[in-house]
């Protein structure tokens, strides 16, 4: 998996590249927006770093010319701008995800893999976790091997989970992904869902936060 | 207190009653000297009508005879022809031409003498002294008394309009006193009088330049500790690397890397504390659900619990209220953080949000070892005023975190209060808030 750092500090990206390098990533870095929109253009990566806080233009306008061009390109935006309003104007603008500095490199390597199981690497993409395969092309998912069907709902509510396995979803971000807006939702229509789940792959695999919501840990 | 009323009111009404006093008692003379004047011409009179009436036989005069207030006697060739009764059989005065102050009777007396040559009587008229003054004295006090009579009336209308002249004071003394502490904008403009106008501009000046010196702090302080966040990030990403390489023993690197946390944490906590002022605070209210704040939060949050084998818990239902998204986030982040440090590893921690009739009570609940019911108030002083002494215990964390839980639960006029936790040992933090009316007020009077 290549990764795109976009990072003007030169301090913090040499720290990053030898972190992500050990990882096992494949990461470039350049220190400028329009660096990064020509490194897009001619060798696209599969997730981009992208800090706000560039020297030659706002990283919101990097994020906006990049959508432009690569609809589907995960971009994980860092900045050490973090107040609620920045929040949602960089999900809004097409961010997948969000981190503040300073941040942990547990938080943004948890973070690069949520990004990565989204990555198209062929038409097709799997996202393994603990014994549980799941194949986002043919919507199939297999437990230990043996292939499970699944509800509409029931998948997508798996897939949302796997997708951020190890982060917790809450019952208003996952109602909100299930359900279409106005749509009348039972109170206990998730526990419906996660009950049922649970019974097709298991128990153990999704774990409730009691009055918060789901995760999915893993290992 | 000094009182300007007070004083000018003392300063004006003695000033008035002694330029009175004084204008009366020149009065006083003057009209005494005129009295005497009247009275001589009187005696004079009463001489000339004597002259002409007292022709007839003697009088008999009994000196015992109570005297009246005047008395004459007509000498001829040195025999008293005829006396008022009471007079003495002595000539009451010289027979001298003009006026003279004499005593008989036991009295003195102011007399006048007058010789008629057509008649060769001499004319002795007498008035007592004490009782010409008495009436002169009645006479000129009856005038001047309404004078210092209405000295009181003049000290309650100087009273009045001494108020009236100091209202514009009074005026920008309440406006000053309504304003809110954190309100530096100027002075609304009173119409003031000229006087005042000086003071209300010096004033208005002094709240612009302390507004600006506020901002500036302010600016100062987020733009430093948004500086520091990216060394901060370099620090944390290269001892993650120098862990990560790190051969036997690792505890130094440990060691500087709970000092980084720390650091880190303090520098968010400072930046916390300044994005949340009360202005902002007014315009960032919104009817949201605490629950689903808590929610959020706790996911955030999870990855952190996880590490230290905490298991945590959310019992609400769906709570409305009103309050600023951001602060209660923080609120509550810095609630369930601290919550998390004193349980330790494979803690509980339960967050609780219900409405009841006070308001939306929200209280974090964790399994540590909880402190003694007695200490509790003891506690709370420290929690919010030396908060640096809990770093002795070895948990990282600082006063700034408390001194943001009680800036939010200020800008949201909520209380706070210490309790013991459903747990086996534990303390109980409760906040609660209270409905919304009072939402956004009691922040200025702290």
């Amino acid at each position: 998996m290549s990764i795109l750092l976009v990072e003007d500090d030169q301090a913090l990206a040499t720290g990053l590249l030898e972190a992500l390098r050990k990882e096992g990533l494949a990461i470039n870095h350049v220190g400028t927006g329009a660096a990064a929109l020509h490194v897009i253009d001619t060798e696209t990566p599969d997730i981009i770093i992208l800090d706000l806080g560039l020297p030659d233009m706002d990283g919101m306008s990097v994020l906006k010319k990049l959508r432009e061009r690569h609809g589907e390109l995960p971009v994980l935006l860092l900045t050490a701008r973090d107040t609620l309003d920045d929040r949602v104007a960089g999900l809004d603008s097409g961010a997948d995800d969000y981190l503040s500095k300073p941040f942990d490199m547990a938080e943004l390597l948890a973070r690069l893999r949520a990004l990565g199981r989204r990555v198209n690497t062929a038409s097709t993409r799997i996202i393994k976790i603990r014994g549980v395969t799941m194949d986002t092309g043919t919507q199939h998912v297999a437990v230990d091997g043996a292939v499970t069907e699944l509800p509409r709902r029931e998948y997508m509510l798996l897939k949302v989970l796997m997708e951020n396995a190890g982060r917790v979803q809450t019952r208003d971000n996952l109602e909100s992904k299930l359900y279409s807006w106005g749509e009348e939702v039972a109170s206990n229509a998730l526990e419906v869902h996660i009950h049922h789940l649970r019974k097709k792959i298991g128990a153990d695999f999704i774990q409730t936060v009691r009055g918060v919501g789901y995760t999915v840990k893993e290992t | 207190m000094n009182s300007i009323r007070r004083f000018l009111v003392v300063v004006l009404l003695a000033t008035i009653t002694l330029v009175n006093f004084l204008a009366a008692l020149h009065g006083y003379r003057t009209s005494m000297a005129k009295a005497e004047l009247l009275f001589d011409e009187q005696l004079a009179d009463i001489a000339s009508v004597l002259a002409v009436t007292a022709s007839g036989p003697a009088v008999k005069s009994n000196p015992n005879e109570r005297s009246n207030s005047i008395t004459f006697q007509v000498w001829r060739k040195g025999v008293l022809e005829s006396a008022s009764s009471g007079s003495p059989t002595e000539p009451i005065a010289p027979l001298v031409s003009g006026y003279t102050d004499v005593n008989f009777s036991g009295y003195r007396w102011r007399a006048f003498s007058r010789y008629v040559p057509a008649t060769e009587r001499w004319l002795i008229v007498a008035e007592r002294m004490d009782l010409r003054f008495a009436l002169a004295e009645s006479v000129i006090l009856e005038s001047v008394l309404p004078i210092i009579l209405g000295v009181p009336l003049v000290g309650i209308l100087v009273w009045i309009i001494v108020g009236r002249g100091l209202s514009p004071l009074r005026d920008l003394a309440s406006e000053m006193s309504n304003k809110r502490s954190d309100d530096l904008s100027p002075i609304a403009d009173l119409e003031p009088p000229r006087e005042l106008a000086v003071l209300i501009d010096s004033i208005n000046d002094l709240l612009r330049r302390l507004a600006t010196a506020f901002e500036r702090e302010k600016r100062f302080a987020a733009d430093a500790a948004h500086e520091l966040r990216t060394p901060i990030s370099v620090l944390k990403v290269q001892l993650h690397n120098l862990l990560r390489d790190a051969e036997g023993d690792s505890s130094q690197l440990q060691s500087l890397q709970t000092a980084v946390e720390r650091m880190s944490h303090s520098v968010e906590q400072v930046l916390m504390l300044y994005r949340m002022t009360p202005e902002q605070f007014a315009e960032r209210v919104v009817q949201l659900d605490l629950a689903g704040v808590a929610r959020q939060v706790i996911a955030e949050l999870y990855p952190r619990l996880e590490s230290q084998h905490q298991q945590i818990e959310l019992a609400a239902d769906a709570v409305p209220m009103q309050g600023d998204t951001f602060a209660l986030q923080t609120l509550l982040t810095n609630l369930i953080e601290n919550a998390s440090k004193y349980s330790g590893v494979g803690g509980e921690i339960l967050v609780t949000i219900a409405r009841n009739p006070a308001g939306v009570v929200l209280t974090v609940e964790d399994s540590g070892p909880g402190i003694p019911v007695d200490q509790h108030d003891k506690v709370f002083e420290r929690f919010f005023r030396i908060g640096d002494e809990r770093n002795d215990s070895g948990i990282v964390g600082s006063g700034i975190g408390l001194a943001i839980v009680r800036h939010v639960t200020e800008l949201h006029g909520a209380d706070i209060s210490l309790g013991e936790s459903g747990f086996a040992t534990g303390l109980a933090v409760t906040v609660t808030f209270p409905d919304v009316s009072s939402i956004g007020q009691g922040t200025g009077t702290s």
